[in-house]
Formats: structure tokens, sequence, C-alpha cells
């Protein structure tokens, strides 16, 4: 029993780090960014130069934010701004940036599995039950991006203009938002926490050039029955994530793999805002 | 040219294909036959993507997995019980009905009133992601991940399979083709381009949308079932994802929305890379990505139309093109005999009781009462956000409104989606022009026309008959003499008044007008009053008409409701309204404390958010 | 429409005649249609490696029948419809002489109808779930019936009780498990839990709490290879498992990567680089000598590949012809000498192969443990000789 909790709160968290920069993008720019996937393996591989440089495996948390941060720059710039008016484009040129990433990785690096060094090995006691130390190291990790995305939304002015742009994009412009700026600093904040989040899988994961890939489909799911609510989406992370432990406990773990796009599914089919209020 | 000459022209260009393909075997080498072969049938599903996408707007993801209905169906019935003619019937049905079943529920899942594009596109990326995974756990029955093989098929020589594979992909082409390039085909441009006009007008897009994927699922399934009689083995990879997207890219590399774009597109790529990704496993996706990506960005038509309209350029620098004549459409005046519009009903034509509407914990709208009898001008009118706007989209869409209930003609609207709400009898014009812009005059009031007069699916009629109202409109404005003007070249008067004769075209008995005058000339204005009164007055519509210049509602109107902060304030007739005190303190007030409610968006209108 | 489609069929036509040349007739050209690019791209380029060398070889001593051998090298993208088009290509436009290949299975699958078509032998050399059968299809690398007794024999002899199995929900998968199921429960042993997670499945969380939940003896794995199986060895590791660990996917390259995580599994298989005999260390040392820097560890998937063109020419040769029909019946009764030993494919298309256990050491490599002189690959292909 308490085993299962901790499986589904500590599946919840990884979902959690996993879907917060795709929820940033959707709730600014209203697209989904295909190329989440690709930017959480360039994390990874980030993740691995940072090791085989010798360095602190915790710095490659930086290092995978400065790598997606720089590259969500660029797609930004060059390939989402000319899409703003048609935004399944957008969905469709992020994707194709998704390949482009996955092949540049496997030129470089080629198509084998590579060794990154985890920050944090062995099993933790709690309440009488041995647990993976890094898994739970995990759910402080997204707790602490949970709290520090909130407070960068409810606490500062660049927070208030984003807030001013999710609700209603038009509105905030006439008030004299640079909707343009705040969508730029959207998609690289968005694509520093793929980053993130693919450095934080690595010791869950094997790295290699597709490994972001699986992770993809779960994220959309999850932010779209969100909206663009962060609280929405831990909700929906403790819901779904939750529903596919006991699903892949009790029934099997293949139709676990397809709880969270099945279920997402058909939610958003009865109630199209989903887990967002109204 | 005439209908008959252009169905003919189409039919001798297929006959030339058929006559390509035929002759294919003896020119082509074994190996180009062979790998050809497939390409054929694939491009015959990038086909089906360029429909759903291309023209009707939906972006897909899992047209493979009606592919691998059709394959499996046949790798399945010839594997656990054997080949025989019987069975081959059988597995195709099979096939085929499967994939109509999935195309069903992913239609319900999808295609909903109200669903997002995006909700639709994510639903059919979620499609190959479970169907694979159920091929995968399938065990021996499915042959999970080896797939099956080594069972026994039809026995057709190579080129056989090369010419049922290129005639099928030409017939289909052939058929899609005058599809798109009928009356109804035109529809699903217009749901692409505006479906919240299309279902203003009465037309039951989710419906339209569930026919046409339907009929791309069976397109998808019977070359799914060709390909696995010709190559004997079926691998769970052509349900899949990447297959799914492999299309789409194919898709838009050969131009979506032109249908050869994408045929020709699917068979390039399939056919070079067989050759290329060989050579160069990792840079070829590599080149096919960035291509991929440099298309979107920059030619969203796809390489088709750039191919096409290079040579038309340089011949563009030595003779001045000649404008092509648009198809010629007569109009005519519908017998009044003929006309299908709902029969007015007993006592009120419009009753609105006890409507409520909330946006979460904000109210906009509260105990709105009132009646109008059919030949009454309404005029709504009161301060920004006094939710006027949000009454009109109560009225013509029963899932709007909080509580209360709508009655059209006698008929309660209950929940009812637009399209239902027309057929009782609402017509509502929106506040900014909302026509096709890509569309001409005349197509713009075929489309409107739809739910009276059915559209042919293979030709373009000649002759549009449309109620008396609207021919008054037409003529009034000198609209019937721009038939063939694309609607986007328009000015804003005459985009309104196309609107308003698109909406009368309905023969609606309940008129619904937002702001008609905005943007409008002094003339412009003068006509539209003198079109409105006339309509309420010798056709006997019931008008009612959000206003914000009091001029005009005191010129035209029989009646005013004045709604304030939600709420029906005063309800009389123009005199009494003029004359009231409580008006001019509501519009004075309103400077201050008006909050521009209108301008929020509605939550039904946005993402599933 | 008519001038769009004539432009789009000329550009179309300009693409398909750029055909090849053919083959001379004094060469002997093997294809080799494998997996560049997708999952199997890891270990392809080992495999390719191999076939150069044995090429190499025999072109160096004379060719066969004096003619000389050509490789046709073709990518298959791991999968179904790239494989069609690497046969295609092979057997059509190269028209090779022979195919030679480790594949997956659903590219085995795809391509065999084309082999069928074309009437060219095809030496599988992959091992894989086994009864897959074709009239021109030879398989010189095991299948369950060989590979999981030596495993299984070990844990019992250990004290293994009761076993957890894990695997990916595919065919191999499946595959192996079931036939490891049922060659416990006819050795004692009892089985606490089986289950298949999908194929790309990263995350292993529910099926682990179980294994804890079941405390097993010793743990038997069958994933997909690669990422499947690197992550349920990782997450296993940090789960804080003990149980013994078979793992019947696992290959050395993929235990390198897993760093230390891959300490202790054990492993078996028809190769590994430290067997000591004189044939192996010669084979290494020209593999060395031949790619130097470049080399990809020798492994079970490349090592048939080198054995199997050896294969092919003794056939031929016993033949006298490459006509297929004579080479086919040759193929079944040739004996190779090769690094895994002596290796003849006469049991219904199958081979009796030396089994060896193994365990991953500390610095990832493999040390033999035991040695399972000719295991019998079993009932394969009943219909086929």
């Amino acid at each position: 029993m308490i085993g299962q909790t901790l499986d589904i709160v500590t599946t919840a968290a990884i979902l959690y780090a996993v879907a917060t920069g795709l929820l940033l993008v959707f709730g600014v720019m209203k697209i989904i960014n295909f190329a989440h996937g690709g930017l959480m393996t360039l994390g990874g591989y980030a993740a691995l130069l940072t090791t085989q440089a010798g360095l602190n495996p915790w710095l490659a948390i930086p290092a995978a934010a400065l790598f997606g941060g720089v590259v969500g720059m660029a797609i930004e710039r060059f390939v989402v701004r000319p899409l703003y008016n048609r935004p399944l484009d957008a969905i469709l040129a992020t994707w194709g940036l998704s390949i482009i990433i996955g092949q540049l990785i496997t030129i470089a690096f080629g198509r084998g599995v590579q060794f990154a060094e985890s920050p944090l090995n062995g099993t933790l006691d709690l309440f009488g039950e041995s647990y993976s130390a890094y898994r739970l190291a995990l759910v402080g990790i997204a707790a602490v991006l949970g709290i520090a995305l909130t407070a960068l939304l409810q606490g500062t002015r660049l927070g208030l203009e984003t807030r001013a742009v999710i609700m209603n994009e038009d509105l905030a412009r006439g008030l004299g938002i640079n909707s343009g700026l705040v969508r730029f600093l959207t998609f690289t904040l968005g694509s520093a926490l793929a980053g993130v989040a693919g450095a934080l899988i690595t010791p869950l994961s094997s790295v290699d050039p597709s490994m972001g890939v699986p992770w993809l489909v779960n994220a959309f799911m999850l932010v779209l029955v969100s909206g663009a609510s962060l609280v929405s989406l831990l909700f929906a992370c403790l819901v779904l994530g939750g529903a596919q432990v006991l699903v892949a406990t009790h029934f099997s773990p293949v139709l676990g793999g397809l709880t969270i796009a099945v279920l997402a599914a058909i939610i958003l089919r009865i109630r199209p805002q989903g887990f967002a209020r109204d | 040219m005439t209908e008959a000459r252009r169905l003919s022209l189409i039919l001798a260009v297929s006959l030339l294909a058929l006559a390509a393909i035929f002759a294919g075997p003896t020119v082509l080498d074994t190996y180009s036959v062979n790998v050809l072969t497939r390409s054929l049938l694939y491009a015959a599903v990038a086909l089906t993507v360029d429909l759903l996408w291309g023209f009707l707007g939906i972006l897909t993801f899992g047209q493979s997995v009606f592919f691998a209905c059709g394959a499996y169906a046949a790798g399945l019935v010839f594997t656990h019980m054997d080949f025989s003619t019987s069975n081959a019937f059988l597995a195709l049905g099979l096939g085929v009905g499967g994939a109509l079943l999935v195309a069903a529920i992913v239609g319900w899942l999808a295609f909903w009133h109200g669903a997002s594009a995006l909700y639709a596109s994510v639903i059919t990326l979620v499609l190959p992601i479970v169907a694979t995974q159920l091929l995968y756990s399938g065990g021996t029955f499915t042959g999970s991940s080896s797939g099956l093989s080594g069972f026994m098929s039809f026995d057709l020589s190579m080129e056989a399979w090369f010419w049922l594979s290129g005639s099928f992909l030409v017939g289909v082409t052939t058929l899609a083709y005058i599809f798109v390039k009928s009356d109804a085909g035109r529809l699903l441009v217009a749901v692409r381009e505006n479906e919240q006009r299309c279902k203003y007008l009465g037309l039951d897009t989710s419906r339209l949308k569930i026919l046409v994927y339907l009929a791309c699922a069976a397109i998808a399934a019977i070359a799914g079932y060709i390909y696995a009689g010709y190559a004997m083995v079926v691998a769970p990879e052509l349900a899949g994802f990447v297959f799914g997207t492999e299309l789409v890219i194919w898709t838009a590399l050969g131009g979506r929305g032109t249908l050869l774009g994408p045929v020709f597109g699917a068979l390039i790529v399939d056919y070079e890379s067989a050759q290329l990704a060989g050579d160069y496993p990792f840079v070829w996706q590599l080149i096919i990505g960035t291509l991929f990506v440099l298309v979107i960005v920059a030619f969203p038509r796809g390489l088709l139309p750039v191919v096409f309209d290079l040579p038309r350029k340089l011949l563009g620098l030595i003779r001045p093109r000649v404008a092509t004549p648009a198809a010629s459409v007569t109009l005519s005046t519908l017998d009044p005999a003929d006309t299908q519009g709902v029969e007015p009903g007993e006592g009120a034509a419009l009753s609105v009781a006890g409507v409520v509407k909330r946006f979460g914990s904000l109210t906009v709208l509260e105990g709105i009462d009132f009646e109008a009898r059919a030949g009454e001008l309404v005029s709504l009118v009161g301060p920004n956000g006094a939710g006027k706007t949000t009454l009109m989209r109560c009225i013509a869409d029963g899932a709007e409104r909080t509580a209360g209930s709508i009655a059209v003609n006698g008929y309660d609207i209950g929940r009812k989606p637009p399209e239902a709400c027309v057929a009782l009898g609402v017509g509502r014009k929106f506040q900014m022009a909302n026509v096709f812009e890509t569309l001409t005059v005349a197509q713009c009031l075929q489309i409107a026309r739809v739910r009276h007069a059915r559209p042919s699916l293979w030709c373009r009629a000649q002759e549009l008959k449309l109620p008396e109202a609207a021919m008054h409109v037409l003529a009034t404005t000198g609209l019937d003499k721009q038939l063939s003007t694309p609607a986007h070249l328009l000015s804003h008067g005459m985009k309104q008044a196309l609107e308003l004769s698109m909406v009368l075209a309905l023969e609606p008995r309940v008129l619904l007008l937002d702001e008609p005058t905005a943007g409008l000339t002094k003339t412009e204005r003068m006509q539209i009053g003198a079109i409105l009164i006339d309509l309420a007055k010798k056709q006997g519509l019931c008008v009612l008409l959000v206003e914000h210049d009091l001029d005009f509602v005191r010129e035209i109107s029989s009646r005013v409701i004045v709604l304030h902060q939600g709420r029906i304030v005063l309800d009389g007739s123009v005199e009494e309204v003029v004359a009231s005190e409580l008006v001019k303190q509501v519009y004075a007030g309103s400077g201050h404390a008006g909050i521009d409610h209108e301008t929020a968006p509605s939550p039904r209108t946005e993402l599933p958010a | 429409m008519s001038r769009s489609s004539l432009l789009m069929a000329g550009v179309f036509a300009a693409g398909l005649l750029a055909g090849p040349a053919l083959a001379a007739d004094d060469t002997i050209t093997i294809g080799i249609p494998v997996g560049l690019s997708g999952a199997n791209s890891v270990v392809a380029p080992s495999v390719v490696q191999s076939a150069e060398l044995a090429v190499e070889e025999i072109n160096a001593k004379g060719g066969i029948l004096g003619k000389k051998v050509v490789l046709e090298v073709a990518d298959d993208a791991s999968g179904a419809a790239g494989a069609q088009k690497a046969f295609d290509s092979l057997i059509f436009q190269k028209k090779v002489d022979a195919l030679i290949s480790m594949e997956t299975s659903a590219a085995r699958n795809a391509g065999l109808p084309i082999v069928n078509r074309g009437k060219v032998p095809y030496i599988y050399t992959s091992f894989y779930e086994g009864r897959s059968c074709s009239p021109y299809m030879f398989v010189n690398a095991w299948v369950p019936d060989q590979q999981v007794a030596p495993i299984v024999d070990f844990f019992n002899k250990e004290g293994a009780k009761t076993y957890f199995l894990i695997g990916s929900d595919y065919a191999f998968g499946r595959g192996m498990l079931a036939f490891t199921k049922e060659y416990i429960e006819k050795t004692g042993g009892k089985i606490v839990g089986d289950e298949y997670a999908p194929m790309d499945a990263t995350d292993w969380t529910a099926i682990l709490s179980k294994v804890k939940a079941a405390n097993p003896d010793a743990i038997i794995t069958s994933t997909a290879g690669g990422a499947p199986n690197v992550t349920l060895t990782k997450q296993l590791r940090a789960a804080g498992i003990k149980s013994l660990y078979g793992n019947l996917a696992v290959d050395e390259g993929t235990a390198k990567s897993m760093g230390p995580d891959a300490e202790g599994i054990y492993i078996a298989g028809s190769y590994f680089t430290n067997i000591d005999t004189p044939a192996n260390k010669a084979f290494l040392a020209a593999m060395e000598k031949k790619f130097g820097k470049d080399l990809k560890t020798p492994n079970d998937l490349s090592v048939p590949e080198y054995e199997a063109v050896y294969a092919y020419k003794a056939a031929v040769e016993k033949a006298g012809t490459t006509d297929a029909a004579k080479v086919i019946p040759a193929l079944a009764e040739v004996a190779v000498e090769g690094p895994r030993g002596t290796i003849i494919m006469n049991k219904q298309r199958h081979a009796p192969l030396t089994m060896y256990l193994g365990q991953v050491k500390a610095d990832g490599s493999v040390g033999i443990m035991s040695t399972f002189k000719d295991v019998d690959p079993g009932e394969q292909c009943p219909k086929l000789k």
C-alpha cells in the first residue's frame, strides 16, 4: 500500500517535471510544441556531457536548461514566430524540428545508448519501505519547479504580463504588453524546462537519440486536460499518473502505458475544459 | 467551359494516366515495378490525408491505422482461415468494416460540436499509438512485432499487382478530384475556412467531417488490403505513428489541397528514399526533416504549386496572363411556392423566458424575458458589456445559455447546436462580416443554399435560385453584378451585404443582426435600413437587431429593448425609450462603469482548456 | 490538372532513370540488408564489419570458384517497410547471388516473400524467437530452445526456487519468456510473476513494485534491445532489488553502456569476446588489424554474419555453382570452423550451437562461467528437412 502510494506520487512528480515546459508554451502560444521530446533528448545529452567532463551530476540540470533554452530561442525566432497565425503548421514545424534534433544528435553521438552518471544512487527507507532515493528526490525537485514557476507567474511583472497574454492576448496587447516578447521568453523558458526534464529523467532512462519521444504523447495529453494552469497540471498528473500506476499494477502494464492518453481523450470529450476550472 | 466538357477533360487525363500505368511494367525494371507498386498504394493513402487536411482542415496523424485495418484483415483471415475466394471477400469486408468502425469511434471523439482542431489532431495522434500497442499485444494472433507473413494470397504476377495498385490510385484520385471540384466538395473548403459560419448556415459540419473521414478510412483500408495481398506480409509499423506522419510529410511537401501534389509527393519521396535511404540512412532523414520544416514555414502550399507556378511566371514575363473567366452562374428568384422555410408557428416568433448566462462566477445575463412577433423589428440597445451579443448567441445556439428557455416559432430550441437552430428558422448575421474569404460571391451564396438544395457530388450547378429577400439585397447593393468576385476583394459594406443575403438565403423566420451598419457609409446604412423594414413588413420576418446608432434605431424599429448590466431595463416603443430618463442615465454612466465583457472570449470557442 | 501532372511526371521519370549498373559476371555478389538506421543501427556497423573481413579474407585466397566476392549493403531501417525496399533493391536491382543478414523479425518476415519471388539463398544470422521457415532460408544463430537452459540450470544450481519473468510485449520477448516459463516449470522452479511492458516502455515502476512484493530468488528478463533494456536495469537497481538477474536480451556493448548497474547480470549466448579458442583469437586479431580504432566490438550478432559468409562459400564450392537450387541443399551439409566453433545448419535449417553462460564484470566485460556443447535447436521447421 505504501509502496503503491509512493509509486503514484513519484510517477506524478516525473510527469509534472516533464510536462511543465509544454504547459507554459501551450498556455501562452496555444500550440503544442512537438519539439519538446527532442529538447528533452538534448537535455539528456547535456547531462551526458556534464558527467563525461567529470563534473558533479547535479550540474547537469543547469547545463540542460542552458542547452534547451538556447535552442528554444532559435526555434522561436526562426520557426515558430513566422507561424503565429497558423497554429497547426507551427505544430507540424516543431515536429519536423524534433526529427532534425534527433538526427543531428545521432550524427554527433551515434545511435547507441550512452552512459550518464546518476547523481543519486541506492534506496531510502521511508515508512518501512525501502524506495529508490532518486525517485523520492524527484518529488522534491518537481515541487521546487512548481513553486518557482508559480512564484515567477504570480510575483513578477513578467509573470503578470504572461498571465494577461494567456487570458486574452488581444486585450493584453491593447494594454501595451509586448506579447511578442512574452511569447519569445515563454518559449525559451519552456524549452529550458524541457531540457531540465531530459536531464532529470536520465538516471531512470537510457540516453539515446530518441529518449524523449516516449514521454511526448503523455505530456501532450496531460497539458490538454490541464489547460494553462500549473495547479490543474498537478491534479492531472496525480489523477492520470495514479490511474496509470493502478492499471499497470492491477491489470496489465501494456494497458497502463495507454491509460493516460485514452483517459485524457475521453475526459476532454466529456468535459472540453478538462481539469481546468471552466 | 461547360460542365460536360470539364468532366470529360478530367476523364481524358485520367485515361492517359491509366495508359501510363499499363505501359509502366514494360518500361520499368523489375525493381522499380516492385517498389512503385507499394508507393502507388501509399500515395492513395496520402490522398486521403490531403482530403482531410488540405481540404477539410483536419490535420491527421492516424491514416496509417486505416491502411493497417485493411492489411491486417487480409493478413489475419489468410493466416488463420487459409486463402480462398470467399475468404478474400470476407477479408475485404472485415477490413473496410473495421476501418469504418474505428473511424466512427474517432469521429465521435474528435468531431463533435465544439471540439477544437487541435483536439481532433491529438486524437488522431493517439490512435496509431493505441493501435500499434494492441497489435503488439496480440501475441500469435496478430504476430506481435514480427507481424504476419507466410500466408497465401492472390496468385497474380508482379505486373498485375502494379496495374491493380496503379488503377486503384488513378481511380480514387479521379473521383476525389471530381468531388473536390464539385459543389459538394466546395463545402470542405468552406468548413476549413470558416466552420462557424457553416454551422450558422445550418450545415451540420460534424456530420460532414465524419462522413468524409469515413470515406477516407475506407479508401485507406482498401489500399491496405491490396498491399497485404501483394506484399504477403503485415507488420505493426503499418499502423504506426511514423508511417502516419510520413503521409503528412509527403502531403506537405507535395502541396496540401492540390490532390496531385500529395500523390506525386508520396511517389517521389518513397521511391527516392528506397534508393537514397540505403546510401545515406541518417542524412536522408535529416534532409527530409529540414525540407519539411522549410516547406511548412516558407512554402505552406507545398512544392507542386511552386513547380507549377514557375513556368507560368516565366510565360507571364512574355505575355500577360489572361484572367480565366470564372464559371458563370445565373441567378434567379426562387418560386415562392418552392420556398422551404419553416412555417410560422402559433404565437410569438421568438420567445425568451428567464434566460441566464454566466461565465464562471461572472453573470452576463440574468432574467431575460421577452417575446417578439413576426413582422416586428426589435432593436436591442445598451452600453458595451450590457450582454447584447451574448443574448444573440444564446438565441442562435442552444448550448450557450446557463438557464432559461428559448422558443423559435413555438419550438423550444433546447440545447440544440447552431445548425439545428437554423433548421428551426433562426438566421444570424455576425458583427464582423463573416463570409468565406477565398470563395466567390456566387459560391458563398450557393453554400448558404446547401441546406435547401442538395449539392451535387460531381458537378457544379450553373443556376442558383435564391429566395426573393436575398435577391432583393443583391439587386439593391449591386452584388448581383459581382457574382464571380472572390469575397476577400469586396469592400466592407459589400461583405456585410453578402453576409446578409447569405443569411436570407436560409429563409429564416427570425433574423438576428449584430450591428449590421457598423462601419458603413451613410448611403449604405440607408439601403440596409430600407431592406430591413421591407423584410419585416413585407416578408413578415421577426428581426432582432443590436444597434448603437440610436438615430438609426429610431428610423427603423417598431420596438426597443434596453439592456443594462445583463438585465432588461426597458422594453417599449421607440418614443418611450427615447424619452426615458433611465436610458439617459444608463448611457451617461456607462462610460466609466462599463466593462467590455463582449470582447471576452467565450470558453466554448476556445481550445479545450 | 494536365499540365501540372505532366510536369511532375517528367520530374518523376528523371528520378526513375537514375538506375544502377549491373554486376559483372565474374563476381559473386552477397547482399546484406541490415538496420543501419532504426532499432538495429547500434549493432549493424559491427555486422557489416565482420562481413567485410570475411569477404576480404576470401578474396585474398582467390575468391569463390575463382570469382571475386562483392558486398552490397542496404539499409532496412530495422522495420518491415524498409526491408521491402532493401530486399527489392538487392534482389531485383543489384541481382545478388545470396542474402546474409542480421535483422529484426519484422524485417525478416517482410523480406521473405521477396526472397521467395527472387529465389535466392538467404542466411539469417540473428538470434530470434524461433520457428520462422522458408525453403530459401537458413539460420545459424540461436533460438530460445538453445539459450534458456544454461541460465535456468545455473540459477537452479544456485538454489533459486522462485522466478519472476519480465519482458517487452513483442514477438521475441513473448517467445523467449514462454519457452523460459515452460523450462523453469519442467525443471522444478516456480514462476511467481510474469509481466510484459509495452515495447517502447521507459517506465517500469508498476512491474518493479510487483517484483519487490513477490521477492523472487531470480529474475529473468527479455526486453526489446537498447533503451528498454537499459531503463529496466537502471530502475531495477535503483529500486534495490537484489535477486539473481538473468538477461536474455543484453549484449556486451549494451552492458557497457549501463555502467556499474550492469555488474552481476547473467547472460547466455553463443559468442563472447572472451571465448578462449585459437579461432576466436585469430578472428579478433584480424578484426583489430583491419579496422583498428574504428573497430566495433564483435558480438553475438556480428560473428554469425562472419561465419555465414564462409558457410555460403563452402556451399557454393560444394555445389560447384551459384545456382540457388543447388546451393540450398549444400548449405544444410557444409561445416564451418569459426570463432564460435564448428557450425552446421543441419537441424531443420537451424544449427546446433555451443552455448556459454557469462556474468558481467565491473569493467563491463563478460566473464565466461560455463560452456554447454552443441545445444540442439529443437523442432523449428518440421516441414523442411
